[in-house]
């Protein structure tokens, strides 16, 4: 029966947007819109074969996943075991909190000057900014959501008998998992501007810079097939990954109602 | 009873002052920060060049303050940033309160909304670009955007909190249903509005600062970018510097407690 | 009180409390000097007004605060720190909201080692003590207070600590639900025979559910009132009788006067 509905609110959801192709194939017939300015559905789609074809495609998207997975992968790892011993201790999370916000809200994008100027164009550069908007962001995010589990509930597991790493694996990590998570999903869309940002000025291959190239050649089919994938690719990641992940913390625990 | 140790008695004066200035408690804790911004370059573990210490910075500072530029680079970005804004809240408030009120209009334009939040503003600055140069239209285009949607997301979120009974009770007490819209719902919706506000500007300043580094010809993206190419990284720094304080103090002394005043006050649940 | 032969399962001995308010600026004495001997099976009550330092002690007991002087001991072993000799129950239940009801009962036999099956067994069995066991399954939040209140106790239990001990653990519960549990209490209390420190503000809980009810002032120990209602106790029958309301009255009237 779930499944069922799952599949329906599937269909429910990707029917408007069929809708929307349709109705772009029309405007750009009816009004006849000069292809330069904003192609049809076919060039789009011819172009998105021949990129797949000539492994153009293939390599963009490969370049900006890869960058952005290994900048999440290792800003989710040094992030979360720092940001729950930060907070542990109330003296320390009240006097880093600042300092954690006042970077979290720096993240991203205006660090790709100055990662540039360190480490040159390309990788180096474009995976710190990924990082370092994860980093921040879920460690601040982390340190939050170890301090506000009830300290009733650490007593509680060292009454039960808890050493000091039983009561970090069993009640603060899985009582931050929800600001974790938010912390994830938040440092992630920042981390996923940036990247795209990034990949315009600072790079040689990557979505962005796909995009950026292709004005340099008025190809708008291009451009449209790229903007088409980044939607596609970040409604995978969240959908797919950050929903699920959310569901099964957060609103399973009753913890936090979903906003 | 035990006398009363020194340390002990400056930590107590220092919990008495924050108490009574929060504003301490928020600043005190980069005075080390800085300290050791300080040690780290004057050391010179990483080179002068890549790693000024803060007092260049600050002379930084002074020499952009006295000719102008810092202020009228300033100036640029904030009033791009509040242009859009303003048109995206115009646009935004409206098309959520359309989007919640309706069922018809939510099936119908939820997902279009989704997919184009996932594409993203940034990814817009290319053909953008094509369609109206290098401008202020572009950079209009890509904040307008880019705040548009967690305010329609969010606005449509807030109407669809506000409980049958309180559009029942406004109706059966005489109201049109415009009236229930502007009496119930938007006052209802007001918490919701408000983060949604929260949210954009926080994906809009970034986008602002995307925009101006790869479009720009002025403001603080600007600088930074231009800086980069000079090699200049004491601008940079000051640049991030300016950028992080300023949004610090808007989101963290104005947005923030406003978000939690209409919510808390009228006692209704914000996250 | 006990005789010589009597084995002591929690001693306290002169035990004092002062910290520091930074508000203030000054030391505050919680406990002045409170000495007291719990025997083996015993269920004592401590009452006091606000203030008198009875959650302070328990905390002191259990290990979450340390002592500023004297000595807790239990089976003779000094406390220094939380450990599964003292079980606790908490006033605002404390389950770990991320596992489900049997996962939380099985928390301290999983603490100390022991195999999945064992443990579950173990769990299930006390959920039964509880009349819990259709609910083995269910996540905490889908509980009722007085549901999840009941684990918390069996969570503890189920750990087979040397002491139970209970911060007003019924407080957050409604009137009726609260009844319900102290009856309940008492008889797990008497199949199972823990010695319980269980800490309340409402005097006729304390004398209803204990064979001693010692009463705080001040931080010390004011009175030491032995309770000695035969069991099994249902409210039904206590409410109206004479002993009970001369004792409560008693108890009462120490705590108005501390």
């Amino acid at each position: 029966m779930r499944r069922h509905n799952r599949l329906l609110a599937a269909v429910a959801f990707t029917l408007p947007l069929f809708g929307l192709l349709v109705a772009w194939e029309v405007i750009v017939r009816a009004f006849d819109v000069n292809q330069r300015v904003f192609p049809a559905i076919g060039p789009v789609l011819q172009a998105g074969i021949e990129s797949v074809q000539d492994g153009t495609l293939i390599r963009h998207i490969g370049a900006s996943l890869a960058r952005i997975a290994l900048g999440t992968l290792i800003g989710i790892v040094l992030a979360v075991p720092l940001g729950i011993v930060m907070g542990v201790s109330p003296a320390i999370s009240t006097f880093v909190t600042p300092l954690l916000r006042f970077f979290s809200v720096l993240a991203g994008i205006a660090w790709i000057p100055i990662a540039t100027l360190w480490f040159g164009y390309g990788f180096g550069a474009i995976t710190f900014v990924i990082f370092n908007a994860v980093f921040f962001v879920v460690a601040y995010n982390t340190l939050l959501g170890v301090t506000s589990i009830p300290m009733q509930l650490r007593h509680a597991a060292a009454s039960l008998g808890a050493g000091r790493w039983q009561v970090f694996v069993e009640v603060l990590l899985p009582g931050a998992l929800p600001n974790i998570v938010t912390g994830i999903r938040t440092g992630l869309g920042f981390a996923w501007r940036g990247l795209i940002a990034a990949e315009m000025i600072a790079t040689n291959v990557g979505l962005g810079y796909m995009l950026f190239v292709a004005r340099d050649f008025y190809r708008t089919e291009v451009i449209v097939l790229g903007m088409i994938i980044i939607g596609l690719l970040w409604l995978a990641i969240d959908r797919l990954m950050l929903a699920p992940l959310e569901r099964a913390t957060i609103e399973r625990w009753g913890l936090v109602r979903r906003a | 009873m035990k006398a009363v140790p020194a340390w002990l008695r400056l930590w107590s004066a220092y919990v008495r002052w924050t108490a009574r200035w929060p504003a301490l408690a928020a600043v005190v804790p980069f005075v080390p920060v800085v300290v050791l911004w300080a040690v780290v370059a004057e050391s010179g573990i990483f080179p002068r060049v890549f790693f000024p210490g803060p007092m260049e910075v600050i002379r930084s500072f002074g020499k952009l303050m006295y000719n102008g530029i810092l202020p009228a680079y300033l100036e640029d970005s904030v009033v791009r940033l509040a242009a859009g804004t303003a048109v995206g809240m115009a646009l935004g408030i409206p098309i959520g309160l359309l989007v919640g009120l309706s069922d018809r209009a939510h099936k119908l334009l939820w997902p279009i909304l989704l997919f184009f939040q996932a594409i993203g503003d940034i990814a817009w600055l290319p053909i953008l670009l094509i369609w109206f140069g290098f401008g202020l239209g572009t950079m209009t285009f890509v904040i307008v955007y880019t705040v548009l949607f967690p305010i329609v997301l969010n606005t449509a979120l807030g109407v669809r909190s506000v409980p049958l009974e309180l559009h029942r009770a406004a109706q059966s007490l005489g109201a049109t249903r415009a009236r229930v819209v502007w009496e119930v719902v938007l006052p209802g919706a007001l918490p919701n509005i408000v983060t949604g506000l929260r949210n954009g500007l926080g994906y809009g300043w970034r986008a602002l600062i995307a925009a101006e580094m790869i479009v720009g010809t002025s403001g603080i993206g600007f600088l930074m970018f231009d800086a980069r190419r000079a090699g200049s990284v004491v601008e940079i720094m000051l640049g991030m510097i300016v950028l992080g304080i300023l949004w610090y103090i808007v989101d963290s002394w104005v947005l923030a407690p406003i978000e939690r005043a209409t919510g808390q006050r009228w006692g209704l649940v914000t996250r | 009180m006990g005789t010589g032969d009597a084995v002591k399962n929690l001693t306290i001995e002169n035990l004092a409390k002062t910290y520091f308010d930074p508000f203030a600026g000054s030391q505050v004495t919680a406990i002045r000097d409170i000495s007291l001997e719990v025997r083996a099976g015993d269920f004592v009550s401590v009452v006091g007004p606000s203030g008198c330092g009875k959650t302070t002690m328990l905390n002191m007991i259990a290990g979450f605060l340390p002592a500023s002087s004297g000595q807790i001991r239990v089976d003779g072993r000094p406390v220094s720190g939380p450990g599964p000799d003292r079980g606790v129950v908490f006033q605002s239940f404390a389950l770990f909201p991320w596992r489900t009801v049997l996962d939380n009962v099985a928390f301290g036999p999983k603490m100390r080692g022991i195999p999945k099956e064992k443990r579950h067994a173990i769990a299930r069995e006390y959920l039964e003590l509880a009349g819990l066991a259709h609910a083995a399954d269910r996540y905490p939040n889908e509980l009722s207070g007085g549901m999840q209140q009941r684990v918390g106790v069996v969570r503890a239990l189920a750990n087979e600590p040397d002491v139970l001990l209970m911060d007003e653990p019924f407080a957050s519960v409604d009137a009726q639900t609260r009844m319900t549990l102290q009856e309940e209490l008492t008889r797990i209390w008497q199949e199972r025979r823990p010695t319980v420190v269980f800490i309340t503000h409402d005097v006729a809980e304390a004398v209803f559910l204990a064979n001693r009810v010692v009463v705080l002032s001040k931080g010390t120990v004011l009175a030491d009132v032995p309770v000695p209602l035969p069991r099994p106790r249902t409210w039904h029958d206590l409410i109206e009788d004479e002993g009970f309301k001369s004792l409560s009255a008693q108890v009462l009237q120490l705590v108005r006067s501390a």
